[in-house]
């Protein structure tokens, strides 16, 4: 074995400690920033085809009325700086392009609401020629809400349900 | 009513059918050749900033051999809409565009040209896939149309 082989093992094994030690903050910091988001998720909002019933109950949740700011929810101004993407209606396949797209901006810890039957599996769209299916064939989804469209309280106890500030039967968790 | 008589006085020259949709919605039937004339008309009676070209609805009529293209114009100063509908062929489905008269046609027009296959003339912003997704655009078919397989 010669100088180089030896000095390029070094490197190797400084640079795989390297990545494992940038991993492992990366993982404290996920842990830290998804507690940080519990008490204060900001939501984006994306209508990818609904009938519009689902984005009026959507913005009828984030009104005085069931007053989100009391959890910490609040509409945020661009998905990049949104915790929760909700996501309304079936997905088209020209929006299917642009959810995607607006998922991947969004910053590391992130959630995926899919609000309404149509968001489930395409709901009284399915089978149009125009539709790629429900939010769960483009990208990860973590909580479904049911109901066409369903009640502003669901909506909000989704997202309750979500960040584990519910209790809630494990039957009941979907 | 007597807004809407005056519109009919001045179309008088075009109108070839006459009918009501619902209370306070006249429908005036037009010849598609005489389409773009008929509303710079109407434009030139009532003022620039009167019409308000809501909607370009297109209805596929296999049985007849016609697509029909309805214009939903708000009248501001009436407070009132009206509907200004011509048919042309479905084998040559072609009318002259108005987006020189009214601007705002341009979606109205993408949209009918993409769904239903209705040429516009004079407008070179038309093209297959704008509403439409790529994979039905590329085989040629008008999802709008009744015989269309999607
Ligand atoms: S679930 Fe119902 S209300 Fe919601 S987008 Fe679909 S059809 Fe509209």
């Amino acid at each position: 074995m010669c100088m180089g082989d030896s000095a390029s093992i070094i490197y190797y094994r400084w640079f795989q400690r390297g990545k494992a030690f940038i991993s492992s903050i990366a993982v404290v910091i996920r842990v830290l920033m998804s507690k940080l988001i519990r008490y204060s998720p900001w939501l984006a909002h994306f209508n990818t085809g609904a009938c519009n019933g689902c984005d009026i109950e959507v913005l009828a949740s984030i009104t005085p009325i069931y007053d989100p700011e009391r959890y910490g929810v609040k509409l945020s101004p661009s998905v990049r700086h949104g915790d929760i993407l909700i996501v309304t209606g079936v997905v088209t396949k020209k929006a299917a392009e642009r959810l995607r797209r607006l998922y991947e901006q969004m910053p590391g810890v992130k959630y995926v609401v899919a609000v309404g039957a149509c968001a489930y599996d395409g709901g009284v769209f399915k089978g149009s020629y125009s539709i790629s299916g429900g939010a769960g064939k483009v990208i990860p989804v973590d909580a479904y809400v049911p109901g066409c469209p369903p009640r502003p309280e669901e909506i909000l106890r989704a997202l309750l349900i979500l960040l584990n500030r519910e209790r809630v039967k494990e039957s009941e968790r979907h | 009513m007597s807004g809407t008589n005056n519109i009919e006085d001045a179309l008088s020259s075009y109108i070839i059918g006459r009918d009501t949709v619902k209370p306070n919605r006249p429908r005036f039937h037009i010849d598609a050749g005489n389409l773009k004339s008929a509303i710079a008309l109407l434009k030139q009676c009532l003022g620039d900033e009167a019409l308000y070209l809501s909607n370009i609805i297109g209805v596929d009529k296999v049985a007849e051999g016609v697509i029909e293209l309805n214009y939903f114009i708000h009248v501001v100063p009436l407070g009132n809409t009206i509907v200004i509908r011509v048919t042309v062929p479905r084998d040559k489905p072609q009318v002259s565009s108005l987006i020189d008269v009214i601007p705002g046609a341009l979606s109205g027009e993408c949209e009918a040209y993409d769904l239903l296959g209705v040429e516009f003339i004079g407008n070179r912003y038309l093209r297959r896939g704008f509403f439409v997704p790529v994979d039905v655009a590329s085989r040629g078919v008008f999802p709008l149309r009744k015989d269309a397989k999607v």
